[in-house]
C-alpha cells in the first residue's frame, strides 16, 4: 500500500484533530513508511484507516503506538556506555543529586542499563531516574522490567563489555554476575529486573512535541537516543531547545550514535564525544 | 327372659357374693331340712314316747284298778269308780290327756267328761274287733288329732285306755322347734358372718389375681401379689408372680433384643421355658443374623468404598487431564486422604532422556500439606525404583528406619506401614505412587491401590499425549508470536536504521553545503599537530599568493609574520590540549604584503576523545585590520581617542572569540541565510537576526528579490545576479541599510549549494557585517577631516 504525500497530510490532520498528537514536523519518510506497515498490516487503505483514528481515541492510540519506533536493547552501543562511564558521569561524582531524564526510554533496557552502571560506578543512590515515552505500551513493560531472554541474550555481550570489561584497559575485568542486577530463566525465557531496579525510576507518558519538561526538576543527564532521528529539522531544533533548557550548566545531553546537533543549538554546547555539554 | 336375666345375674356375680349366696343358700336348706327332719322327728318320737308312756300310764291305771278292786272285791262298781276318780281325773302328762274307761258296749264309765257318754261306734267296734285288746287308734275330734291308748281288762270287762291330741303331744317339740329355728337363725348369721371373714380375703386375693391376670391378658406387666397365705391360693400367688416376673423378665429380655442388645443377660425360667428358650434361640439366631448383616455391611462398606473411590478418582483424572502437575497432587493429596493414610508421593516415569530414564518426584503429601522437594530416583535404585522395574506392588508392614524423609514438625508419630504401587498400564509403566500410614492396609485397600492405578497410568498417557501435544502447538504458537514480535523488531530496527540513514543524508548534504559554503567564503585548511597545512582551499592559497600545492604541507609557521611567530607556538599547545584556538594572525603573501587573518583553529574528537583532525578555518580581515591599524595609529597620534581605539579592538577582539569553530564561527560571526531557488528564504540564522533586526518570522518565508535593495533599484542587475547563481556561481556584494536609524554594511558571499549530481539545490548566503570597518572608515576620514581642521586651526 504506498501512501502518497497527500495522504500523510491527511492522516498526520486527522491525528491532529482528533487525537492529542501532533506528527505534522516528524520526518515524513518514515512516518510514511510507518503508515505503509499499519495499513499492510491491518489490510486498511489510508481511507478506512482515517475514518478509523477518527472514530476510536482507542484505535487511533493503538495506531500511534504502531507506529512508533521502540528499537532498544541493554548497553546498546556500548562505546556510548564507555563514553558515559570514563567521562560523562564522573563529571556529576561529587554532585549531592544525579538527575537524569531517559526521553522516549521505549521498553526500559537503556533505563536499566543506566542503572546498573549508576550501581557500578557507586552513584545508584544519588541518581534520580525519570523515563518518559509517548507509547504507554512500552512504558508498562519498561515498569515490568522484564524482557525476553532470547530475543536479550546477544545484548549481554553488551553488558560484559561495558561492565566487565575496561577498554581503556583491557587487563582490568570485573566478574559482575548478572544475578546482581536481573534474573535469568531459560525455561520461562526472561531476564528479569530485581525489585531494587524497577522500583527506582519515575516512569511517565509524554510527548516531546507538547508536553515539555514533566518533572519539576532540572537534570545532569538527559538521554534521547535514536528519537530525533524521527522528526524533522524544525521538531528537531524544537527539541534541542527542551533539553536545553531543562540542562543544569554543564549537564549533559547524549544522542543516539549517528545523531549530531546541527543548527542553531550546536553553539550551545560543546561536545564531548557523542555527549553535549551545556555551556 | 326372666330366666336369662336369672342366669346373667348369676354370671355376673362376684366369686364371693356367688360363694355367698350358695353357702347362705346350703346352710338355709341344710337347716331346714335337717330341722324339718328334727320336728319330724321329735313329733314321731314324742308321739312314740306319749304311746309308750299312754301304755305305761294305761299299765298303771290298771294296776291302780286292780288294787281298788282288791281292796272293795264285789266287782266295780260305782265306789270303786269314785275312788278312782282321783286317778282319772287329773290329766296323765299334758292338759287334757285324760284317761277314761269304757264299758264293754261303749260308755264311758269314768271320765272327767264323758262320764256315761258313748265312744263313737266305729271307734268302738275298732277297739272292740281288735284281738290284740289293746291297741291305739288315731281319731279326728274337735280338739284335732288324738291318739287313745286301749287296753281290754278282762278281768273287769272293761275297756281302760287314755286319749292324748297330738297337739298336746306335740307341743313341747313346738317349743324346742322355736328354740331350735332361734339357734338355726344364729348358726345360719354366725356361719354366714365366718365364711364372709374367711372368703372376703381370698375373694379380694382373687380380685387381684384376677385384674393381674386380666392385665397380663391385655399384655401388661401383671402386679406383684403378697403372698399371705401358704394354701393353694397363696401357691397361686407365688406362682402369678413367678410368672410375673418371668413374663417381665422375657419381655425385658424381648426388649433388649428389640433393641438389638443381644448381649442382655437372660436365664430362662426354667429348663423348659417355651418362650424363653425361643427368645434365646432367637436371639442366637439374630446375633448370627447380625453378624452375617456386620460382614455383608462391611462387604458393601468395602464395595460401595471402592466403587465410590474409583469414581470419585475417575472424577479427579477427567477433571486435571491437562495440567501434570495438578493431577498428581490432586491424585496423591485424594488418595492419601481416602485410605486414611498419612503421606504419599507419586513419582512419573520419565524416560525423555532415554539413557537416563528414572522416576522423579511431582507430587508428595504428608501430614495433609503439599511438600515440595525434588527427587529423582533411577530405575532399580531403592523400594520406588524396584517397584517401577518389577511392576509389582510392594507392601511393607514395617518401614525401614529412616527411609520416611518428611516427619511431623509436631511430633507426631512416624507412620508405620508402607505401600508401592506400580502405575502400569499393560505392563508399561508410567510411574509409582507411594502410600505411608499408621494403620495397616487392607487387602481391598491395596487392590484398590492397584486399580486406581491402572486408572493414573491410563490418564498419565494420555495427559503427557495431550501435554505433549499441547507444548508442540504452544510453541509453535509462541515461536509464530516470537517470529511475529521479532520481524516487527526487525522492522522497527531497519525503520530506524532508514530513519538514522535518511538523518544522516540530510546532514551530510547540510554539512556539504555548508563546507562548500565556508570552501568558498573563508578561509579552511586542515593542521596536523606541528601546525603543518593540509587540503588549503583556494581562499587560502589566493589570500597567500601561493599556488595551493605549495601551500600543502607546509607549517602555518611559515605564513606568519616574524613578529606572530610565537602564536603559532601557542596554537600548538592549544591543540595539544585539545582546545579550539581563536585569534588574529598576521601573515605574510608569497609577495611579502601583510595579510590579517581572523582564525579558528578547532580539534575535533574522535567518541575515544583522541583528536580526529585540527580544522582551520579564516576570514580575510586584513582590510579592516589595516584600517584599525591605520586607526591605531592615528588613535596613537590622539591620545584622546586612544581609549575609544582600545574599546574599538576589545570588540574586535570579542568579534573574534565570537568565532569559534567551524560552525560556531559561521553561525555566531556570519549572517547566514538560506534561499530556496525560488528566492524564497528558508532561514536565517540569529546573527543575521541580531544585525539587520528583523525576526525571523518576517524574513523566513519571503522572497529574497522582495527584500533585495539590489532588486528593487535595479532589477535587471538583481535579475543577472540571481541567474548566475542559479548557474552555479557565486556572487560577492557589499550593501548598506539601516536598521533602527544605523547605517549597516553588510558584505554578502551568495553560494549555489549543489547536490551530488551538480544541481543547484539552494543558495546559502554569507554575509558579514563590516560596518565597524565602514565607521572605522569614515571615523577616520572625519579624523583625518578633523586633524586636517585642527592643522588648519593650528596653521591658522
Amino acid at each position: 500500500m504506498n501512501v502518497t504525500d497527500q495522504d500523510l497530510q491527511y492522516f498526520i490532520s486527522a491525528l491532529k484533530n482528533y487525537t492529542k498528537y501532533d506528527f505534522s514536523d516528524y520526518s515524513d519518510k518514515s512516518l510514511k513508511r510507518r503508515v505503509e506497515k499499519v495499513l499492510a498490516d491491518r489490510n486498511l487503505d489510508v481511507a478506512g484507516l482515517i475514518t478509523s483514528v477518527k472514530n476510536s481515541q482507542d484505535f487511533a492510540e493503538t495506531i500511534v503506538k504502531e507506529i512508533t519506533v521502540n528499537t532498544t536493547e541493554l548497553f546498546r552501543d556500548p562505546q556510548t556506555w564507555h563514553l558515559l562511564r570514563s567521562r560523562i558521569l564522573p563529571r556529576f561524582k561529587n554532585n549531592k543529586n544525579i538527575n537524569i531524564w531517559h526521553a522516549g526510554c521505549s521498553t526500559g533496557q537503556e533505563v536499566y542499563s543506566m542503572m546498573i552502571l549508576l550501581h557500578e560506578m557507586e552513584l545508584f543512590d544519588k541518581a534520580k531516574i525519570f523515563a518518559t515515552d509517548l507509547n504507554s505500551d512500552v512504558l508498562e513493560a519498561a515498569k515490568k522490567g522484564q524482557y525476553k531472554y532470547r530475543f536479550n541474550i546477544g545484548y549481554l555481550d553488551n553488558f560484559d563489555k561495558v561492565i566487565k570489561q575496561n577498554p581503556l584497559n583491557y587487563e582490568e575485568f570485573n566478574d559482575v554476575p548478572y544475578e546482581k542486577y536481573f534474573e535469568i530463566d531459560k525455561a520461562k525465557d526472561t531476564i528479569t529486573m530485581k525489585k531494587f531496579l524497577t522500583e527506582k525510576p519515575i516512569f511517565r507518558k509524554h510527548d516531546l512535541v507538547k508536553d515539555g519538561n514533566l518533572f519539576f526538576a532540572k537534570f545532569d543527564l538527559i538521554l534521547c537516543r535514536n528519537v530525533i532521528i524521527y522528526f524533522n529539522y524544525n521538531l528537531q531544533n524544537k527539541v534541542f531547545e527542551l533539553f536545553h533548557s531543562n540542562l543544569y550548566p554543564k549537564g549533559c545531553l547524549l544522542l543516539g550514535m549517528h545523531e549530531t546537533i546541527l543548527g542553531p543549538w550546536a553553539t550551545k554546547f560543546e561536545k564531548i564525544g557523542q555527549a553535549y555539554v551545556k555551556k | 327372659m326372666n330366666q336369662l336375666k336369672g342366669m346373667n345375674f348369676l354370671r355376673n356375680l362376684k366369686m364371693g357374693q356367688r360363694i355367698q349366696l350358695f353357702v347362705f343358700l346350703t346352710v338355709v336348706a341344710t337347716y331346714t331340712m335337717s330341722g324339718i327332719v328334727l320336728s319330724y322327728l321329735s313329733v314321731s318320737r314324742a308321739k312314740s314316747t306319749s304311746e309308750k308312756q299312754m301304755s305305761v300310764y294305761v299299765d298303771n291305771l290298771e294296776g291302780m284298778i286292780d288294787l281298788q278292786e282288791s281292796i272293795t272285791k264285789n266287782g266295780l262298781d260305782q265306789a270303786d269308780f269314785s275312788a278312782l276318780k282321783n286317778h282319772f281325773y287329773k290329766a296323765a302328762f299334758h292338759k287334757t290327756d285324760f284317761p277314761f274307761i269304757l264299758s264293754n258296749n261303749g260308755k264311758y264309765l269314768l271320765h272327767i267328761t264323758k262320764e256315761d257318754q258313748r265312744i263313737p261306734k266305729d271307734l268302738f267296734i275298732q277297739i272292740s274287733n281288735n284281738p290284740d285288746k289293746r291297741g291305739y287308734l288315731t281319731i279326728e275330734s274337735a280338739k284335732g288329732t288324738e291318739v287313745i291308748y286301749y287296753k281290754y281288762l278282762s278281768n273287769y270287762d272293761i275297756y281302760l285306755g287314755i286319749s292324748t291330741p297330738d297337739s298336746e303331744v306335740i307341743e313341747s317339740v313346738a317349743q324346742n322347734r322355736s328354740v331350735m329355728i332361734l339357734v338355726v337363725i344364729i348358726a345360719i348369721s354366725l356361719f354366714f358372718v365366718i365364711v364372709s371373714l374367711i372368703i372376703k380375703p381370698i375373694t379380694r386375693t382373687i380380685q387381684q389375681v384376677n385384674s393381674s391376670i386380666k392385665k397380663m391378658a391385655l399384655g401388661l406387666e401383671g402386679d406383684r401379689l403378697e403372698r399371705i397365705q401358704n394354701d393353694e391360693l397363696g401357691q397361686i400367688i407365688g406362682s402369678l408372680n413367678t410368672l410375673t416376673e418371668g413374663l417381665s423378665r422375657t419381655s425385658h429380655f424381648a426388649k433388649e433384643l428389640g433393641n438389638k442388645h443381644l448381649n442382655a443377660e437372660f436365664s430362662p425360667l426354667s429348663t423348659d421355658d417355651i418362650l424363653g428358650n425361643s427368645l434365646l434361640a432367637m436371639r442366637d439366631s439374630l446375633k448370627v443374623a447380625e453378624q452375617e448383616e456386620k460382614r455383608r455391611k462391611q462387604e458393601d462398606e468395602t464395595r460401595s468404598w471402592i466403587t465410590s473411590g474409583l469414581a470419585m478418582f475417575g472424577d479427579i483424572l477427567r477433571q486435571n487431564n491437562n495440567n501434570l502437575s495438578h493431577l498428581a497432587d490432586s491424585v496423591t493429596q485424594n488418595l492419601v486422604n481416602y485410605l486414611n493414610a498419612n503421606q504419599g508421593g507419586l513419582f512419573i516415569y520419565n524416560n525423555e532422556d532415554t539413557s537416563n530414564p528414572h522416576l522423579e518426584l511431582v507430587s508428595a503429601f504428608a501430614y495433609n500439606r503439599k511438600k515440595f522437594f525434588e527427587k529423582t530416583i533411577a530405575l532399580n535404585e531403592g523400594l520406588i525404583g524396584t517397584c517401577a522395574v518389577e511392576k509389582n506392588t510392594i507392601y511393607l508392614k514395617e518401614i525401614p528406619s529412616g527411609y520416611i524423609a518428611i516427619t511431623s514438625g509436631l511430633g507426631e508419630a512416624t507412620p508405620t506401614s508402607l505401600l508401592i504401587v506400580p502405575l502400569k498400564l499393560e505392563d508399561t509403566i508410567f510411574g509409582v505412587i507411594e502410600i505411608a500410614s499408621f494403620t495397616e492396609f487392607n487387602q481391598h485397600e491395596i487392590e484398590f491401590v492397584e486399580k486406581i492405578g491402572e486408572s493414573i497410568a491410563s490418564t498419565l498417557y494420555s495427559v503427557k499425549n495431550a501435554i505433549r501435544t499441547n507444548q508442540l502447538l504452544e510453541q509453535s504458537q509462541q515461536q509464530r508470536e516470537e517470529m511475529a514480535a521479532q520481524e516487527e523488531e526487525m522492522r522497527q530496527n531497519m525503520e530506524e536504521m532508514q530513519a538514522t540513514q535518511e538523518e544522516m543524508a540530510r546532514k551530510t548534504i547540510e554539512m556539504e553545503g555548508i563546507s562548500k559554503a565556508i570552501d568558498q567564503a573563508l578561509i579552511y585548511c586542515e593542521l596536523d599537530e606541528e601546525a603543518n597545512i593540509f587540503l588549503p582551499n583556494d581562499n587560502l592559497a589566493v589570500a597567500m599568493g601561493y599556488p595551493k600545492h605549495e601551500l600543502d604541507g607546509l607549517n602555518l609557521s611559515e605564513l606568519v609574520h616574524i613578529s606572530n611567530k610565537k602564536e603559532i607556538a601557542a596554537i600548538r599547545n592549544e591543540i595539544a590540549q585539545g582546545s579550539p584556538y581563536k585569534g588574529t594572525l598576521r601573515m605574510l603573501t608569497r609577495d611579502g604584503i601583510d595579510l590579517y587573518l581572523h582564525i579558528n583553529v578547532s580539534p575535533t574528537f574522535d567518541d575515544m576523545g583522541g583528536i580526529y583532525k585540527i580544522i582551520l578555518i579564516g576570514q580575510d580581515i586584513t582590510e579592516s585590520k589595516l584600517l584599525e591599524i591605520k586607526a591605531q595609529k592615528q588613535a596613537d597620534e590622539i591620545e584622546a581617542n586612544l581609549a575609544e581605539l582600545q574599546a574599538e579592538q576589545e570588540i574586535a577582539r570579542m568579534k573574534e572569540n565570537d568565532i569559534k569553530g567551524l560552525l560556531q564561527a559561521l553561525d555566531t560571526t556570519c549572517l547566514i541565510t538560506e534561499i530556496e531557488l525560488s528566492g524564497k528564504i528558508t532561514y536565517i540564522n540569529n546573527k543575521n537576526v541580531e544585525t539587520l533586526g528583523d525576526p525571523k518570522d518576517k524574513i523566513e518565508g519571503k522572497y529574497h528579490r522582495d527584500l533585495d535593495g539590489l532588486a528593487k533599484k535595479s532589477p535587471k542587475d538583481y535579475e543577472a545576479f540571481w541567474n548566475s547563481l542559479l548557474s552555479g556561481i557565486s556572487q560577492n556584494r557589499v550593501f548598506s541599510l539601516t536598521v533602527n536609524g544605523l547605517e549597516k554594511w553588510i558584505s554578502e558571499h551568495y553560494t549555489p549549494v549543489t547536490d551530488d549530481n551538480g544541481n543547484v539545490t539552494k543558495v546559502i548566503n554569507i554575509g558579514f557585517d563590516i560596518t565597524d570597518s565602514k565607521e572605522k572608515e569614515k571615523e577616520m576620514q572625519r579624523l583625518i577631516s578633523e586633524i586636517a581642521q585642527l592643522k588648519k586651526d593650528n596653521n591658522k
